[in-house]
């Protein structure tokens, strides 16, 4: 076939994959009878009402010498490893306070941590491209510093994201600068699948962030520049099962939600969206009004329930989102003895009786509910 | 309720290429695109196939609303039971909020 025979199928090709994508918008506008806000206010429910005293910071944990980046729990109750510009993992008993162990990092430029499920060992990465593994029960060398026992590399670009795998210790997934996220096994330190690159349904730009779906580990979504969030289960590397498109601007943090069928998203665009990982549909939009500049959203965490959405910003502030309502109703940043900058990352302990935020201000702040309970 | 947003961009130019004489593009390049618009083609009518049988979004909030309300959570001010004592353990003890302050050099 010619080159100019070639170049016109191209172009018919280019026509129908741009007619198919709007006829999927058109279908899915005509299935969006609702959104989680107005279906919640036909059945008559009204927004959670904090009193002035009932979410407090109860904790503020001081070390870091830098901005802290990312941050992570244990999932037996207490522990939080952090990441912090100062190039050191820091892992703190969050109940005293103390600190168990400070890694000094062979990489300094680091931009996400994760514990092991088993709580022995810790991940981190970045810009170095390669996601380092600590075994916490190691010996110090001469100098007094814990040696990395894994190297997981493979990735062209920076590592933006990891996390192991649900009751998995040797299985972690990482996302990238280079377009793609890999699942790993850790003992092994090889790639076993490689989600996007060359196939057609892969991010086509840095991916930002990754969750795994807590209720079944086959799953697992990532947020990109691309402005999408794409859906992948873990047996089938060759194509995302869906990719979810209403974002603005870069999709810089993704989390499951705690029922493990859907879930939230945070973008440069200032909103937050909730999807369904079943049907696809966006359903619901968290937006605010801001007069100037819009505040990128940095990071999210759901409470255990999922009614609650906490949500940090660029601009210091952490909304409290009722999911149901749509409704901002508290904002962390504003309470007393709240950080002094940006937060970056947020997570909740594992019988969610605790959020984490992690800062620019280099310190972490513990929140828990100090009012009284109403059990219904 | 939302509309959605327009379409982003994909990793494939989707403008279709103006017929130029300075195009040097390579055979092989224009299959490989071709290739992949292809296989976008495959699976956006597999999208459109599935959207056939799936319910609105009524449907899926019906099922959220449930699973939020059935499920105890610590940090809400008014929360199904059963509730577990060690959800307060952040105020018990001797607070020291400040902690261990060492710096890490």
């Amino acid at each position: 076939m010619s080159v100019a025979e070639l170049k016109k199928r191209h172009i018919a090709a280019t026509a129908t994959v741009n007619a198919l994508r709007e006829q999927l918008k058109q279908k899915r506008i005509l299935l969006l009878d609702t959104d989680v806000a107005g279906y919640a206010r036909s059945q008559g429910r009204t927004p959670v009402s904090f009193g002035p005293t009932d979410l407090v910071c109860c904790r503020t944990l001081q070390g870091h010498t830098g901005k802290v980046y990312s941050l992570d729990w244990t999932s037996e109750k207490n522990r939080i490893v952090s990441a912090s510009q100062d190039g050191r993992l820091i892992v703190w008993n969050s109940l005293t306070s103390q600190k168990t162990h400070a890694i000094k990092l062979p990489c300094a430029w680091v931009m996400t941590c994760a514990f092991s499920p088993n709580g022995q060992s810790v991940a981190c990465g970045g810009l170095d491209s390669i996601c380092s593994i600590f075994n916490l029960n190691s010996p110090n060398d001469k100098d007094g510093n814990l040696t990395v026992s894994r190297m997981l590399s493979g990735h062209k670009g920076y590592v933006s994201s990891c996390q192991y795998v649900p009751d998995e210790d040797t299985h972690l997934i990482t996302s990238s600068g280079d377009q793609t996220c890999i699942l790993w096994d850790v003992t092994t330190a090889q790639r076993l699948s490689v989600f996007g690159g060359e196939f057609p349904s892969g991010h086509t730009a840095d991916v930002l962030s990754v969750s795994i779906n807590g209720s079944n580990s086959k799953m697992f979504v990532s947020g990109s520049c691309d402005a999408t969030a794409r859906l992948w289960d873990t047996r089938i590397a060759s194509r995302a099962v869906r990719t979810f498109h209403g974002h603005e601007g870069d999709v810089s943090t993704v989390k499951f939600f705690p029922d493990g069928y859907r879930f939230g998203t945070g973008s440069d665009d200032g909103t937050c969206r909730l999807f369904d990982m079943r049907t696809g549909h966006q359903l619901q939009v968290y937006h605010q009004q801001h007069d100037g500049e819009v505040p990128l959203v940095t990071s999210i965490a759901f409470s255990i329930s999922g009614r609650l959405l906490f949500v940090g910003y660029s601009n210091g502030d952490c909304y409290v989102w009722d999911t149901l309502m749509a409704k901002v109703v508290l904002n962390l940043g504003s309470l007393q003895n709240s950080h002094e900058g940006r937060i970056t990352c947020l997570g909740l302990s594992a019988d969610g009786s605790a959020l984490c935020t992690g800062s620019w201000d280099r310190n972490l702040k513990i929140w828990a509910f100090g009012g009284h309970r109403k059990v219904i | 309720m939302q509309a959605l947003d327009s379409e982003t961009a994909s990793t494939i130019d989707l403008q279709a290429p103006a017929v130029p004489t300075a195009d040097t593009r390579g055979k092989h390049r224009i299959l490989a695109e071709l290739k992949r618009l292809e296989q976008e083609t495959r699976f956006l009518e597999e999208e459109l196939e599935e959207l056939e049988k799936t319910d609105k979004v009524s449907a899926a909030c019906e099922e959220l609303l449930t699973n939020i309300e059935t499920r105890p959570d610590p940090l809400l001010p008014v929360t199904n039971g059963p509730t577990n004592p060690s959800w307060d353990r952040w105020f018990e003890g001797p607070q020291d909020s400040k902690g261990c302050r060492c710096w890490i050099l």
